[in-house]
């Protein structure tokens, strides 16, 4: 599909730039007609973030204001990742992704592409833990361009992670939920969302240094109360870099397994 | 200038090797059929030439750009009509054209103007704004293909395009595909309808079991195997032992009843009629008809891929 990366002429390449964005965007929003509101996306994306997170939070005796960072970060991780697991396995049954993988675009836009809806999804989603902190608790933010910055960065991070789950060959949805689930739901529980990373034993901080999650719960409780375990700086490094990361392994799997 | 040039193409899957050396082109303006039984390897070969698939090794050019190397300036020119009606049954009529036009880069202005022109032509326009799960099996056919047009294609592969259609759908594709071919568009046509291979195509391949069996016309391929001429004759009672009886005429290669007729294969039709004519009034049967054919292309199509399993079953009987 990405035959057009081979091609010598660097100028056809740099002329396709705006064509494959706009393809990337004519993805996301056939996703965003189609799936948005898909019970099993609602599900996953919504419902499962805020009762996961109720049963964490119900009885701790912090007030629950503070909470509303935490909610804040699991929703986006859920929301974010849920939608291409869902879609593109439907798509492989109906053949619909056929369509996408005869395109003349690369993988590089579809992967984009479908990270797009997930990821626009998924900021949506987080009005609603944020709204419910302003309206209900009167939770303040400090740092407004940061909690932006951090919902929008961590927002994509997570739904290259569900379209890099998605490249797993498959027309049954429930065998890539099952695959992302093993990595989603140990990744709240070694990021700080729960347990303060300084509180966490030192292998367990080790392993919060390797989850996306840890970075994007400490911007976001960075734009809360102001304190930050990584600092800033590197909390967006890091985000970029899992981001590069996740879209050059999807882009590799996705080709492995459509040629 | 070649539309299509496939040479040497292999595909294995693991052990198995469903493509083998399989090579052939396709002329620009020419209607080209590929027929085959289930798992000759048809598809595979569609899906090598639309660069879903590569092929394990050999080489394949779209007007003349490497389908490997240059997949995407290959794929801008062609348009897909798969097997399946592969419509998004969420979205529109008018949203699926505009989204695969999208994806083929079709500016603004021009993917509004194709959108409505082909869903006229295709009968659709009426019902653009319905979302496509309240279509019928027919109507989600002819909006495939509208798709598979909407980057105005100058090669067009169409596989099994009119299977299982209804009259009207059928009708309306058929008339779509003279139009194209007439305009200078190639076409790459899948099918398991013989006869409809034999009355649009230029030129068909036959590939059985990934290999191709035979390229050319369809009136060069039936000329091919004059043996299988026949003579069709029917009775006017249908007498059981006729058939049995027919096939050891002199000059009778097979016989097969087709409905209230009897088929009777041979070189030599004069003989056949002469013996036919002698066992009617043997038996006092009267003949209501008598016809000559020749060898249709369905024949050449049995012959080269079915004959084999044919001999097999009579292998296993003797």
């Amino acid at each position: 599909m990405n035959g057009g990366l081979h091609v010598t002429d660097a100028g056809f390449f740099i002329r396709r730039i705006p064509l494959e964005l706009a393809a990337a965007w004519a993805i996301a929003r056939k996703d965003m007609r189609t799936y948005y509101l898909k019970p099993n996306i609602i599900m996953s994306g919504l419902l499962f973030p805020l009762f996961m997170f109720l049963a964490f939070a119900v009885g701790r005796n912090a007030p629950p204001g503070t909470l509303i960072p935490g909610l804040i970060a699991i929703t986006i991780l859920f929301s974010a990742s849920s939608i291409e697991p869902v879609s593109i396995p439907i798509e492989r049954r109906v053949k619909t992704f056929d369509r996408l993988l005869s395109a003349p675009i690369t993988f590089h836009t579809l992967v984009f592409g479908e990270s797009l809806s997930g990821f626009l999804y998924s900021l949506g989603i987080a009005m609603l833990p944020l709204g419910v902190g302003i309206v209900f608790y009167q939770t303040r933010i400090l740092h407004a361009v940061t909690l932006g910055a951090g919902l929008v960065l961590s927002a994509f991070c997570f739904a290259t992670l569900g379209t890099l789950f998605a490249a797993y060959p498959t027309e049954n949805v429930g065998e890539v939920m099952s695959l992302l689930n093993l990595v989603r739901l140990p990744l709240i529980f070694v990021s700080g969302v729960f347990i303060p990373l300084e509180t966490m034993p030192v292998a367990g901080q080790w392993v919060a240094l390797c989850s996306p999650l840890t970075y994007a719960n400490d911007m976001i409780r960075f734009s809360y109360d102001g304190t930050t375990h990584f600092g800033l700086l590197h909390d967006i490094v890091f985000l970029g870099l899992f981001i590069l990361l996740f879209q050059f392994v999807a882009n590799r799997l996705y080709k492995k397994f459509n040629e | 200038m070649f539309a299509v040039e496939a040479h040497d193409l292999v595909k294995e899957f693991g052990s198995l090797r469903a493509l083998h050396k399989v090579s052939f082109s396709v002329r620009e303006g020419e209607t080209f059929g590929f027929l085959g039984p289930n798992g000759a390897g048809k598809t595979t070969t569609i899906r090598i030439l639309t660069g879903i698939t590569r092929a394990t090794s050999g080489t394949a050019t779209i007007f003349s750009y490497d389908i490997k190397d240059e997949t995407l300036r290959a794929r801008q020119s062609m348009g897909i009509v798969p097997e399946t009606s592969n419509v998004y049954d969420d979205l529109t009529a008018w949203q699926n054209m505009i989204f695969t036009a999208e994806l083929y880069h079709v500016g603004r202005a021009e993917r509004e103007a194709t959108t409505k022109e082909l869903l006229e032509i295709f009968g659709l326009y009426g019902r653009r704004d319905e979302k496509v799960h309240g279509f019928s099996k027919g109507m989600k056919r002819r909006l495939t293909l509208a798709m598979g047009l909407v980057n105005s294609p100058r090669l067009l592969f169409l596989d099994e395009p009119t299977s299982g259609l209804d009259v009207q759908s059928n009708l309306i594709i058929r008339d779509v595909i003279a139009n194209l071919v007439h305009g200078g568009v190639t076409v790459f046509l899948t099918t398991h309808n013989i006869e409809e291979a034999n009355v649009m195509c230029d030129r068909v391949a036959i590939i059985n079991r990934g290999e191709i069996a035979a390229i050319d016309s369809p009136e060069k391929l039936k000329k091919t195997i004059q043996s299988v001429q026949s003579v069709e004759v029917a009775f006017d009672r249908s007498a059981p032992e006729s058939l049995e009886d027919l096939r050891t005429l002199a000059s009778v290669n097979d016989a097969r009843k087709e409905g209230d007729k009897i088929r009777l294969y041979t070189e030599d039709p004069a003989a056949v009629i002469e013996g036919v004519t002698s066992y009617a009034h043997r038996h006092s049967l009267k003949i209501i008809s008598i016809t000559t054919h020749g060898p249709s292309l369905e024949d050449v199509f049995i012959r080269l891929t079915g004959l084999t399993v044919n001999n097999e079953r009579r292998s296993a009987r003797d």
